[in-house]
């Protein structure tokens, strides 16, 4: 980037604010059950982490601002257990962190999600850019960026694989599509999705973690954040769980056991039936 | 009014594969709801794209053209897709979860404060005595079997994305529909525009025209990587694919991945290594005519989802199975 | 009593874990085969702050205390303990520059050992027995203001990779504690031994012959040496090679354990089996055992016990952790059978590494003379 330009984004010292969720360590997915009283995920007891790729978004406005200079705002809807997820994320080196977390928020579709965190971050002030992960590895809808960029009404970009400063407000991203990408132009505040091939996330150092304690956690519930009740939760989320039911695959479940050689025969016999079908 | 729309995906005068899927099951759903099927289609002199959509099933296709629309532009899209429901009011709109539909599906949902469903494997109505027909989503859950049925009972239109390979392309028939025009209203400077668009050429067999899917999970670190995955594929005449953990170990390249997001198959025969079986992964073969599968432990939630099951050490089985397909020779 | 680790030494733990996990652990077997000493990974480990971690901001420490030290140890160890037994034996020295070193020599030292870049090795083994230091014979003749050394010191750690020397040696009737650089004339660094283990922390002979050290090297008082070399080794030492052991009980368990969920025999896994899984059982109470005893030893340090007043508390640590790591370590490889010998599945390298903890920072047998002394007054 030629110099002059640098001067002149150096000059505005940016807000970046990056969404996090916490999610249950993918080790243990097989023990997250559905309860069929309640519909709803059982999630008691399962370690949880960060997001995995909302790391690199973290990653990517760390190094925003410490070429340009700024501040990283983390900030994250979820039960008060999900404060230790803001923890993790102050230790990596983000400035402030902001829990929105409430009775009323529970059971939020993406759009209920999208519109509190859009009030929670009005309530912060003025921010440069929104950054985080494509999607999560346990709902996987990568709906709550674009939503909340529409609710704050800037534009946005998903499956962000590079950032590049243009010039002062304009930014050059590369999208990836199947089999390509897309070169984007956005203008500032902008809201963008990253993936995993952004970069490589920092391990937080030990001066980092204990500087993390310095740094306060807010937590808002629905009235600190201005939000209408009728728009967050399950009062605010037009798709509703209906039902579950088991999926008909008419699957034979013949499952063997016993000496490799044999079963490994029988299995090739059982194939032979099934594929002549 | 209250159409069924697909809204349909072209990319640099090519409509992609998963609109068309979308359009045989929006046919249905429209027979079964008694009103019109129509394909939203935006771009830049595909008027021929527009023909191509009736003859996979589009009784109307609302045709939006300007030269500025060569490439996909979020904001504009997005702006366009408002206004056109807000005028027609459709009851459902289907999005093909590609990049491009996930990037747009979202925003078009929250400017309609309305409910979207991402991944649907299952579509149908519902109807409740003097109700308003409901379209049921279904998704797949946790364990196993589970499916999820979602419905979006107070806003309209229900809005779903659903991905490639998951429903089936119809049989093209030469007919005629109508085209109707859609005003533009593109304004002079975007705040988010699309330069450039680059897209190469797949290479080796696409994965959802095998025949033959051979996929490994993170089961194969005690092997030292994906050889036995290989070899198996080798002996069957099939392709290799994996799990997303295979991918982030740099087994597989992302295209080679299967699941919710991921690639959908439909093989005739699916071979599953060393994979334990989360939803994630077991949603993108359920169309598999036969599964075979491998792993340690006897109760992995994979071989609920298999036909055949094979318990124990891969390092010990594959090499009798392979030793067995070339005594046997098996052909799929 | 709180036994909890706070939020700070938690995050710590993961911190480590996840560094070794995807630093170490691809390179374990590559590493031990090459015997190399990993200066390129220790300056990783010295940008997490994890070098300089008992050591103070101004000398480029993290100050995070012994216990952070423990966890850190303990879960490199878990994955690669050489790299482990690097911190053991390296952070003696950087404990006692700290604490014992004059100004000039913190600040000329400790900044370079705090990022990675010098390497220091604490010497005090002699020929005569490194359990029996008062019977050394190097010498350290004051001529002027240069110490003249002569003398020879084996098995020492690191010898060949250090940069910087702190070293006992006679001067007059009492010891001293002393510094030698790399490079200074009459020091030499002629053999290293291969050893069973720990291949990438080679012990070697070190030569002194007319060797001219300036009078400023000398750290702490003359004639105080071997107190402050055995605190140093007690304080750091002792409980960096407990901190090492239970990392390599810790990693042997995992790995048997997992083996014994997903082998089949008989139709189930042989964790199924009794025998097996008590065998596993077994393994898992003396680790949880000697945990407790190593985090304690570290807290004390924490809370500003001098190390002559927990003797007993950090031999016991020592004693039992080395103890357990051995047993760990053969019980993994029964479970495992066949495999369990083979290099690949990472157990063998754990076996050869736990059996060099047996006379690191002191033999079983004279940490039973620590505590045998404490209970027998």
């Amino acid at each position: 980037m030629p110099d002059n330009r640098l001067i002149s984004i150096r000059s505005v010292s940016l807000n970046i604010i990056v969404c996090i969720k916490q999610v249950p360590h993918p080790e243990h997915f097989s023990r997250i059950k559905l309860d069929p009283l309640r519909q709803t995920i059982t999630r008691e007891g399962i370690p949880a982490i960060i997001n995995p790729v909302d790391r690199h978004a973290l990653e990517e406005a760390l190094r925003i601002c410490e070429e340009l200079s700024g501040k990283v705002t983390v900030i994250s809807m979820g039960p008060p257990q999900a404060k230790r997820a803001l923890e993790e994320a102050l230790a990596m080196g983000a400035d402030n962190a902001l829990l929105l977390c409430d009775k009323s928020f529970a059971a939020a579709d993406t759009l209920a999600t999208a519109y509190s965190l859009a009030c929670g971050i009005k309530k912060l002030g003025s921010f440069a850019l929104i950054l985080c992960g494509n999607e999560t590895i346990d709902s996987g809808t990568g709906q709550v960026g674009p939503q909340l960029a529409e609710f704050l009404d800037i534009p946005h970009v998903t499956s962000v694989s590079q950032i590049t400063f243009e010039e002062r407000n304009s930014l050059m991203i590369k999208q990836d599509i199947e089999w390509g990408y897309m070169k984007i132009r956005v203008r500032l505040p902008a809201l963008l999705a990253v993936t995993r091939k952004v970069n490589q996330p920092r391990l937080p150092t030990v001066w980092a973690i204990m500087e993390a304690k310095n740094k306060g956690i807010q937590i808002w519930g629905v009235s600190d954040i201005g939000a209408s009740p009728d728009m967050v939760g399950l009062a605010g989320s037009p798709t509703r769980v209906t039902g579950m039911s088991e999926r008909d695959t008419k699957r034979r479940r013949e499952i063997l056991r016993g000496v490799p050689s044999q079963i490994a025969k029988e299995a090739v016999e059982r194939l032979q039936e099934l594929m002549a079908i | 009014m209250n159409e069924v729309w697909v809204i349909a995906e072209q990319r640099l005068g090519k409509l992609v594969n998963v609109s068309l899927e979308l359009l045989g099951k929006g046919a249905e759903l429209a027979q079964h709801l008694k009103v019109s099927l129509a394909a939203v289609l935006l771009g830049d002199k595909v008027q021929n794209l527009a023909d191509e959509l009736t003859c996979y099933g589009a009784d109307k296709v609302y045709l939006g053209e300007d030269p500025r629309l060569r490439f996909y532009q979020s904001e504009v899209y997005a702006n366009l897709l408002e206004k056109l429901v807000a005028s027609h009011k459709p009851q459902i709109l289907m999005i093909g979860a590609t990049s491009i539909g996930r990037d747009l599906a979202p925003r078009v949902a929250a400017k309609l404060k309305t409910g979207l469903t991402a991944h649907c494997v299952e579509l149908s109505i519902v109807r409740k005595g003097g109700e308003k027909p409901q379209l049921v989503q279904v998704v797949p859950g946790w364990g196993g079997n589970l499916m999820v049925n979602i419905t979006c009972p107070g806003r309209r239109p229900q809005i779903v994305t659903v991905s490639p390979g998951v429903m089936t392309k119809p049989d093209r028939k030469e007919r005629k529909g109508d085209v109707i025009m859609v005003q533009m209203d593109i304004p002079g400077e975007l705040r988010v525009e699309t330069l450039e668009m680059v897209q190469e050429e797949p290479s080796g067999i696409a994965l959802e025209e095998a025949e033959v899917v051979v996929a490994g999970g993170w089961g194969l670190l005690s092997a030292g990587g994906f050889g036995p995955v290989e070899e198996l594929a080798k002996v069957l005449g099939g392709v290799v694919a994996g799990t997303r953990p295979a991918l982030d170990s740099g087994w597989i390249p992302e295209h080679r991945m299967i699941g919710q997001s991921g690639k959908t198959v439909s093989p005739k025969l699916f071979v599953s290594i060393g994979a334990s079986g989360a939803p994630q992964f077991t949603t993108g073969f359920m169309k598999a005519k036969v599964v075979l599968a491998i792993d340690q432990s006897h109760d992995a939630p994979i071989f609920e989802v298999a036909d055949i099951g094979l318990v124990g050490d891969l390092r010990d089985l594959i090499p009798c199975l392979i030793a067995e397909l070339e005594e046997s020779g098996l052909r799929v | 009593m709180d036994f909890g680790l706070t939020r700070e030494q938690e995050m710590l733990r993961d911190m480590v874990r996840e560094f070794a996990e995807s630093e170490l652990a691809p390179k374990a077997l590559d590493l031990d085969e090459k015997g190399e000493f990993p200066f390129g990974i220790l300056k990783k480990t010295a940008k997490l702050g994890l070098v300089g971690i008992i050591n103070s901001r101004e000398y480029g420490g993290s100050d995070m205390g012994h216990l952070a030290r423990m966890i850190m140890i303990e879960e490199i160890s878990r994955v690669y303990p050489p790299l482990g037994f690097c911190f053991q034996t390296g952070q003696i020295g950087m404990y006692g520059l700290q604490n014992f070193g004059s100004e000039e020599q913190k600040k000329k030292y400790l900044l370079s050992l705090c990022r990675g870049e010098a390497v220091m090795a604490w010497a005090v083994t002699e020929a005569t027995g490194g359990s029996d230091p008062s019977k050394l014979q190097t010498t350290a003749e004051l001529v002027g203001n240069e110490y003249i050394v002569n003398g020879r010191k084996i098995f020492i750690t690191a010898g060949e990779s250090a940069s910087i020397v702190a070293f006992l040696a006679k001067t007059g009737e009492a010891t001293s504690l002393l510094l030698v650089e790399k490079g200074t004339p009459g020091f030499t660094v002629p053999r290293r031994e291969e050893s069973l283990g720990l291949r990438s922390v080679p012990v070697s002979e070190l030569v002194f012959t007319n060797c001219k050290i300036p009078g400023e090297n000398l750290i702490g008082q003359e004639g105080r040496g071997l107190g402050l070399a055995l605190t140093g080794i007690a304080a750091v030492g002792r409980t960096g090679a407990a901190g090492v052991s239970l990392g390599i009980a810790q990693g042997a368990y995992e790995v048997g354990l997992k083996f014994a969920k997903e082998r089949n025999l008989y139709g189930k896994p042989i964790i199924q089996l009794q025998a097996i899984q008590f065998a596993l059982v077994d393994m898992n109470v003396e680790i949880e055992a000697a945990r407790w005893l190593c985090y304690y030893s570290a807290w004390l340090l924490d809370q500003g016990k001098k190390v002559t007043e927990i003797a007993s508390e950090i031999a016991r640590a020592k004693l039992y952790a080395a103890d357990i790591a051995n047993r760990v370590c053969i019980k993994a490889v029964q479970i495992m059978g066949g495999y369990g010998l083979i290099p690949e599945y990472h157990l063998v390298r754990r076996l050869r590494d736990a059996l060099e903890m047996l006379p690191a920072a002191g033999t079983q047998e004279v940490m039973k003379v620590i505590i045998g002394t404490g209970i027998a007054r």
